[in-house]
């Protein structure tokens, strides 16, 4: 019996001869990608193409199951391939890319067209928002997969038909404003923070130091606005007093430490408490009583044999913390003092980590936070996401399965796929959605057309260019910005017309946004190739959409689409729940 | 990052059909000759009579990538005399604060007006710098001197 008997009785011969011809494009050789590549295989594709441009590390190993000891430091992609070569039963043409997937010159929109269906295994939104770009230029199928922890996510993406991946919004990553991190911390995380983002910063890593020149022309200004020589020496001093400290780094570990700590934790947050007004509503920071700690300290660092440093799970005394502190702030100055220039904050660097560790919670303990455990802590400083292999395994079959729909037929407008959820809510492992139409106020896929737009040489002046837009489209008036921020001409700026294009940025894989002036059309995103002749996109530009201002929108509408409508239940639930 | 330019080109339209009198707000020239549409400058007018009318003050506007989800930053020149600065520069006002009072539909307009009326308004609960704010709540005259020595040197700025 031939191997691919069965394969061909559950996948049925039409689609199973669709799929043997096809040709696709995996994203990312990582958590999902080890699973996803053999499913693919398995299921009979014929082409793979892998693109990854990281390199395996020790942290891999406990869930990128295709990769070994041996295999540290080597390329992603380039493994994977080698790995799995040993169960291609299908004859798979296996090809690795080891380069970054948004690199427009190892992978232009030629070599992305050449492609029957795209899956992002990838781990940042970044490089996600790209894909999903291309694959709306280009209206190519994107299977869109991601988990944190014991949750995950398939979104199959079908370009203007289905939602995309900018149609739905990003919980971004969220930041701190700057009176709560330097002034009123009250969360364990504006304290890591605070440790790792200002002062390991200003104390340890590269930062822009004023010259002497600079800061005589700082005095300067202030002498000319007052006479009261005390209140100069005053402001300058804040702008001089981190500076001192990082100077200390060249001098010795006592001398640093007790500079240190006096300032950071004694003098700075007695200057705190001086501002009555912070703690009419607030508990008042009580600085560190540094002295009572001291003798016990020096004994401390003596006696070699203490294992504090080796206990991560445990939460650290203050004597602990300030222990931990000397050891790291040790460590580091002697790295400063052995030719390191500068340290950057790596969650992967214990020298680093234990200062941002004991730092943060000494700070915690001043102002009655919570104290935590180098573990809890190192996840947060470090953007730590938990991962988990068994959730990347399912969500990466369903990542497969969901896509088997699109080979039937190849039509985007076919859309029996659905995005299905994975959860550990009890009773409800697993729940699917059909797919939802995409967001009328999408930038990315409602509120503009896209196209390629091909140029014969680039020397042609943008006034040309415009010309030609501005014909070939009927728009009367518009604003044209390159790249990601760089407006180039609007009705107000027409300082850059006689210029060549090449002089302005444009090159082959970068984009064009035109937006209509007079409000009439939407905006028409273009992508940049050089081609044998110059080519605008045949699109019909719809017109441009107005939105009111949302007022209270949350509460407006009842959300329509996208229900979860389906429940797979993994065990009879005692009692129904609602859905 | 599509959304973020798209809107800022609007804002851009919108600031041209109508801004407050006396204020400018534009992007930022970039070496190469186009417009840097996340690096804005503008001027802002103090109130009339109050001790800050007779300056035009500086400011910059750093729109982020994930702009509008996430509020631009709003800096003053460094060691800029006022209770709400920081020593940076750096702005302290509520509606430029994610977790506070941020909403994606406040505009360019919004803010510069709100700036404006932190300048002659300032909030004493939420200090910012020593100099200023120890002399707005403890020593008024000071205060008033050092305000308008800083708004003659402001006098001149425009765009």
């Amino acid at each position: 019996m031939a191997k691919d008997t069965y394969l061909k009785k559950v996948l049925g011969e039409e689609r199973f001869n669709h799929i043997k011809a096809s040709k696709v494009l995996m994203v990312g050789a990582g958590g999902i990608g080890c699973e996803l590549i053999k499913n693919l295989m398995l299921t009979g594709f014929g082409e793979i193409h892998i693109v990854d441009l990281d390199t395996i590390t020790l942290s891999n190993l406990n869930r990128q199951f295709l990769f070994r000891q041996k295999d540290i430091n080597k390329s992603k992609a380039m493994i994977l391939v080698k790995a799995v070569e040993k169960f291609n039963y299908f004859d798979c043409k296996l090809i690795p890319h080891h380069g970054n997937i948004m690199n427009t010159e190892l992978f232009p929109i030629s070599w992305w067209s050449s492609f029957d269906y795209i899956y992002n295994a990838l781990d940042n939104v970044e490089a996600r928002t790209y894909v999903n770009s291309i694959a709306l230029f280009l209206k190519k199928p994107l299977m869109e997969s991601g988990t944190t922890g014991f949750q995950g996510q398939v979104l199959p993406i079908y370009p203007y038909q289905s939602e995309c991946f900018d149609c739905i919004p990003k919980d971004t990553p969220t930041t701190y404003p700057v009176c709560t991190i330097r002034s009123t911390p009250s969360k364990p995380v504006h304290c890591i923070t605070w440790a790792k983002e200002f002062l390991f910063m200003q104390l340890f890593d590269e930062v822009q130091i004023l010259s002497p020149e600079k800061l005589a022309e700082q005095r300067k200004i202030l002498e000319s606005e007052t006479t009261d020589k005390k209140e100069i020496d005053n402001l300058m001093n804040e702008t001089n007093e981190l500076n001192d400290l990082r100077k200390l780094t060249s001098s010795t570990i006592e001398e640093f430490m007790d500079n240190l700590v006096n300032k950071i934790f004694v003098k700075d947050i007695e200057k705190l408490i001086r501002i009555d007004s912070l703690w009419k509503y607030r508990k008042q920071p009580v600085p560190l009583d540094y002295a009572t700690y001291n003798s016990e300290l020096s004994s401390m660092v003596k006696s070699t044999s203490s294992d504090v440093l080796h206990n991560e799970t445990k939460v650290w005394s203050i004597l602990e913390n300030l222990y931990v502190l000397y050891q790291a702030s040790k460590s580091l100055i002697d790295r400063i003092q052995s030719g390191e220039k500068f340290i950057s904050f790596d969650k992967d660097d214990d020298d680093t980590l234990n200062f941002v560790v004991s730092a943060s919670n000494l700070r915690s303990s001043i102002f009655g936070i919570d104290v935590m455990s180098k573990f809890d802590i190192k996840q947060i400083a470090g953007n730590i996401i938990p991962a988990i292999a068994t959730t990347n395994a399912i969500i990466s079959g369903f990542s497969d399965l969901q896509s088997l729909n699109y080979f039937k037929s190849y039509e985007l407008s076919n859309q029996d796929a659905n995005t299905v959820f994975v959860s550990m809510k009890p009773n409800r492992f697993v729940a699917r959605a059909t797919l939802a139409s995409p967001n009328p106020q999408c930038a990315s896929c409602s509120l503009s057309s896209r196209g390629i737009m091909s140029l014969s040489s680039l020397d042609g002046t943008l006034q040309e260019l415009i010309d030609n837009i501005k014909e070939f489209y009927k728009y009367e008036d518009i604003s044209l910005i390159l790249g990601k921020n760089k407006l180039i001409y609007d009705f107000d700026f027409e300082d850059n017309v006689d210029r060549s294009l090449n002089s302005l940025g444009f090159k082959s894989g970068e984009t064009l946004l035109v937006q209509d002036d007079n409000d009439e059309l939407e905006n028409l995103e273009l992508y940049i190739i050089i081609g044998e002749e110059f080519k605008l996109p045949e699109l019909t530009l719809r017109a441009k959409k107005v939105f009111k201002e949302e007022t209270d929108a949350e509460d407006d509408e009842p959300i329509e689409e996208g229900v979860v409508d389906d429940i797979i239940e993994v065990e009879p639930p005692i009692k129904k729940q609602k859905v | 990052m599509s959304l973020a330019k798209t809107r800022l080109q609007e804002e851009r339209k919108l600031w041209r059909k109508d801004h407050p009198f006396g204020f400018f707000a534009k992007p930022e020239k970039s070496a190469d000759g186009s417009l840097d549409l996340t690096n804005w400058r503008a001027g802002i007018p103090g109130r009339k009579d109050t001790i800050w009318e007779e300056g035009i003050y500086p400011i910059t506007i750093n729109f982020p990538n994930d702009y509008p989800s996430k509020p631009p930053k709003v800096k003053f020149p460094e060691n800029f005399y006022h209770p709400n600065v920081y020593p940076s520069g750096t702005v302290c006002l509520s509606i430029l604060n994610e977790e506070q009072d941020w909403r994606p539909a406040i505009t360019i307009k919004d803010i510069v007006l709100g700036v404006q009326e932190l300048l002659s308004d300032p909030n004493p609960d939420s200090p910012a710098q020593e100099p200023a704010w120890k002399a707005f709540a403890k020593d008024k005259e000071l205060y008033t001197r050092k305000v308008k020595e800083q708004a003659k040197r402001y006098q001149n700025y425009n765009a």
